[in-house]
């Protein structure tokens, strides 16, 4: 029997009657009087000088209101390409007008003049000599090219010793890595632990890949959108379809120059985000500048094609791999070489290759990552960044050592799966983390043990990690004379935040659910917020809001003291009253009776605050199984079995924390299954559903979900983040699913039916 | 560009409009009308999150031209409520948490009550096929089946 009665338990959302209703409040639906429509002019080519935008046919059209440019940018931060566009789909100006066609007509006839230039779209070809430079000549030095440079400087900079002789042979050792320099890189990360080279050296077993990983787009049903109204003062009023209003704010005011006090955002309920709606450019700020061109409100809505061509999707990656092992299964060395496809823009991700350590003691472990420059549009975070594809590396290799050394997959696993106190390779030790637990969770809800395949059947299992963030938050709770409380806060909901702050506030405060209602506030009127992303929401405005709701409660003892003459040590809140404890007759005195009587007491009415920023978070590990069949002729894989379990620390609603598990989980199999944007010789060619596909209900089966608590010390009665671990392990869980089915290993996703056919030729079928 | 008449009835209100032969009868929905619980995630027919009833059918009404649907009777989410009771459609996706975001949920709900009128015996998986029209990127159908299932139970024994 749990000692809660509001935490732990399933409720419905806050927000369940509009969400059924069509009621809900999408940033689409937000209709000023006197709205215009806005539409974004585009780059028809991947990559080109731009020698002339003319505008003059466009103008004449009628119920056209304005067009700009960069030229239209007073602060000249770019906003607008303008002698030069690195991707299709680039933005070059924008239309305002009194209807969505006619802005979309005018779009279509401002004239652009290319001169198009060499285009590269493969990250292995951009980082080669023969490559177009995108953004800079400047080269970058690969792993070993980098060790021996930065011996030639040290030694260089000592003035007082002849190194001529070491530096010259040096510099011969550097003529041996040839193709290790790199051009196109906008970013780089390096760790390393121990060494890697005698780790290999005491492995009985080598295994060394090559993984490839797509492109691939959070794809939220609700395409970005915004609606800005610029008043004659200079204020900025921006309705946003955003995970982060209070982000907006700084971006636009950043971006264009406006004081922050002058901008108030306004976050409309989210179709999606996944991570990738905290972009200020791509609607907000032309919508922003059009309405200041015009001085009407205006809408910048994208279409589903836009979305794939200048979204902010998920890295592309190609990540070389090695890692070594003894006959036993205790793995001694892993190293990595990443390349990252950051698109036009630097280095989203890059950092999570350190991910391929995954949860295991390995002693040593070296990780080089490089961002690329390629033409394609720039990326941003997807449910944990980065994480999907490197754990996709790690966890498909750590089969094939399994595979090796004969030893079981889970068995393998368990056996190198750290403890609470073990040092993490390139981090801080282990906290206590259900590894273990949740991965013999899901073997267990799965039937591992005595798992039986039938004729190209194969069972596949992969966990993955990640730890939730943390950011500043604020909460207000005020308590009413009805004894109602009311929420009042700045975060957005992403798919059940709001009902989880309810919950624990009614929890706190003893009263039901049903009596907390929660109200989110703009940016001039609520406390700031974190965005809602990196799974902070539960972590950071669980935290807040349990600050809040505790304040409060100190001023009801407060009150009750004062009501009932009593010491606030003789006093308990309880259902919903304060009660004198172990009275004979009982006294108590209800929410609603001291918060009417707090209207006329010195100390006023009830206002519990709760303000916090950072606490240490705890990691997290989502453990998946699935079982599959492939059809050999088709090469099509059908999943027959799909058990995720996760360690969530304390699920404060358990249905939405299923909803989490099942969902991410989802995304997962489509990544490694379905989902690719694929580019052409002049970008992105699949940007739609057709081409694009995503899953529906006619290709799942139902997923099982696991829930395993092991609280996490910080967190709100225990809690970890949910949103995003469940996206991890699933590429490798599927991938080794179908190892196992077929005994070819693919290392280049989607496993579409071709690739899995093209694997059975060359395995002789 | 010239203007036609149109005459829809939505959710039981007539309507007497002049639309642009290029108007979908989303578009007309949403900004002529102002009923925006009907979503538009794609404007291809592929996403299903604009479906709505027409003459007891689903349809993406994203692929419809309004001028097409003059005459026709027309319900969309804002009408499937009545007297203030959620259809049990509505009712089942609160209840096995059959949403999370909500932007896909109105077609989904559509669609759904369609499959019920039409035929509320069918399996699960005849569900999932059915409803495979329609994309939820956030839930992963589990529980959006549930939901379906639930409510077609409901639907069964109220009958």
């Amino acid at each position: 029997m749990s000692e809660y009665t509001v935490v732990g338990q399933t409720v419905a959302r806050v927000d369940a009657v509009e969400k059924v209703t069509g009621a809900a409040q999408y940033g689409a639906d937000v209709h000023p009087a006197g709205m215009l429509y806005g539409k974004i002019v585009r780059s028809k080519q991947a990559h080109a000088n731009i020698l002339s935008i003319d505008t003059s046919e466009a103008e004449k059209l009628p119920g056209v209101r304005a067009i700009i440019t960069q030229d239209d940018v007073p602060s000249g931060r770019r906003v607008f390409a303008t002698d030069k566009v690195l991707y299709l789909g680039e933005p070059l100006a924008a239309v305002a007008a009194t209807d969505p066609d006619i802005a979309e007509e005018a779009a279509e006839l401002i004239k652009i003049e290319y001169e198009v230039l060499p285009v590269v779209q493969d990250v292995m070809e951009a980082i080669k000599a023969s490559a177009p430079r995108l953004q800079s000549d400047a080269a970058k030095d690969g792993p070993n090219r980098r060790e021996i440079s930065a011996q030639i400087r040290k030694l260089s900079r000592d003035k007082e010793n002849d190194h001529s002789d070491e530096i010259s042979k040096l510099e011969a050792a550097l003529e041996e890595y040839p193709d290790e320099v790199y051009y196109n890189i906008s970013a780089e990360s390096h760790s390393e632990a121990g060494d890697v080279e005698k780790g290999f050296a005491e492995s009985d077993v080598v295994v060394e890949d090559t993984y490839v990983i797509p492109r691939v787009h959070q794809t939220y049903m609700e395409p970005h959108v915004s609606v800005a109204s610029a008043d004659s003062s200079g204020k900025v009023t921006v309705w946003a379809s955003t995970q982060g209003p209070f982000a907006i704010r700084s971006g636009i005011a950043g971006t264009l120059g406006i004081p922050l006090t002058q901008i108030n955002v306004i976050g409309t309920t989210m179709g999606g985000g996944f991570g990738g709606r905290f972009g200020v450019i791509i609607t907000h700020v032309p919508a922003v500048l059009l309405s200041q061109k015009t001085g009407r409100p205006v809408r910048v809505q994208m279409t589903r094609e836009e979305e794939f061509i200048d979204g902010r999707p998920a890295p592309g990656c190609v990540i070389k791999i090695k890692t070594g092992a003894t006959n036993d299964g205790q793995i001694l060395a892993r190293e990595a070489l990443a390349f990252w496809d950051s698109g036009s823009v630097s280095g989203a991700s890059i950092g999570s290759t350190i991910r391929v350590r995954g949860v295991y003691k390995i002693p040593n472990l070296k990780v080089d990552a490089y961002g690329v420059h390629t033409n394609k549009s720039g990326t941003a975070a997807y449910r944990a960044p980065g994480a999907p594809q490197a754990i996709f590396a790690g966890e498909s290799q750590l089969d094939e050592i399994a595979d090796r050394i004969g030893m079981d997959p889970v068995k393998f696993r368990l056996m190198n799966m750290r403890e609470e106190g073990d040092p993490v390779p390139a981090g801080a030790n282990e906290p206590k983390v259900g590894y273990k637990e949740t991965l013999e969770a899901v073997a267990d809800a799965a039937g591992w043990w005595d798992r039986e395949a039938g004729e190209n059947q194969g069972w596949g299992v992969a966990v993955g990690d990640w730890t939730n963030g943390c950011g500043p938050g604020g909460v207000y709770v005020s308590v009413h004379e009805d004894g109602s409380a009311r929420i009042f806060h700045g975060s957005m909901d992403i798919t059940g935040t709001d009902t989880m702050i309810s919950q624990i506030t009614a929890e706190i405060l003893t009263i039901p659910y049903e009596s907390v209602t929660i109200r989110r506030g703009d940016t001039d009127s609520a406390p700031y917020s974190t965005g809602s992303g990196g799974s902070v929401v539960t972590f950071t405005m669980g935290n807040t809001a349990k600050l809040a709701a505790e304040d409060a409660h100190r001023r009801i003892l407060e009150l009750a003291s004062e009501r009932l003459n009593m010491n606030v040590d003789n006093l308990e809140l309880k259902d919903g009253a304060v009660h004198v404890i172990s009275a004979d007759p009982p006294k108590s005195i209800s929410l609603g009776e001291l918060a009417a009587y707090s209207l006329s007491t010195t100390g006023g009415p009830i206002v519990g605050k709760g303000s916090f920023a950072r606490q240490a978070s705890t990691p997290a590990l989502a453990a998946q199984i699935a079982k599959v069949e492939v059809d050999p002729d088709t090469g099509r894989t059908r999943v027959l079995k799909l058990v995720a379990s996760q360690d969530v620390g304390y699920a404060i609603n358990p249905m939405a924390v299923e909803g989490q598990i099942e969902g991410g989980t989802v995304q997962g199999y489509a990544w490694a299954m379905m989902e690719e944007m694929q580019y052409g010789e002049n970008g992105n060619i699949n940007p739609g559903f057709v081409d694009y596909r995503v899953p529906t209900s006619a290709d799942l089966p139902t997923v099982e979900s696991v829930i395993v608590e092991v609280p996490a010390p910080n967190g709100p009665y225990g809690a970890k983040g949910v949103g995003e671990p469940p996206i991890t392990p699933t590429l490798a869980t599927m991938a080794n699913a179908v190892k196992d089915a077929i005994g070819v290993r693919i290392t280049e996703l989607p496993i579409k039916p071709e690739k899995v056919v093209e694997a059975l030729k060359s395995n002789g079928h | 560009m010239a203007k036609h008449p149109v005459s829809l009835t939505v959710n039981g209100d007539e309507h007497d409009l002049l639309i642009e032969p290029r108007k979908t009868l989303l578009a007309i929905l949403r900004d002529t009308i102002g009923l925006t619980g009907t979503k538009e995630g794609c404007s291809t027919g592929d996403c299903g999150a604009c479906t709505v009833i027409v003459d007891g059918k689903a349809v993406t009404s994203c692929m419809v031209l309004g001028v097409t649907a003059s005459g026709k009777e027309i319900m969309t989410i804002e009408g499937l409520a009545s007297d203030g009771e959620l259809h049990p459609v509505q009712q089942a996706f609160i209840n096995t948490g059959g949403y999370q975001c909500g932007f896909c949920t109105p077609g989904f709900i559509m669609a759904s009550k369609v499959l019920l009128d039409e035929n509320p015996d069918r399996t699960e998986e005849e569900f999932r096929h059915a409803l495979g029209g329609n994309i939820c990127r956030c839930t992963g159908y589990t529980k959006i089946l549930e939901a379906v299932l639930k409510a077609a139970e409901e639907v069964r024994t109220t009958a």
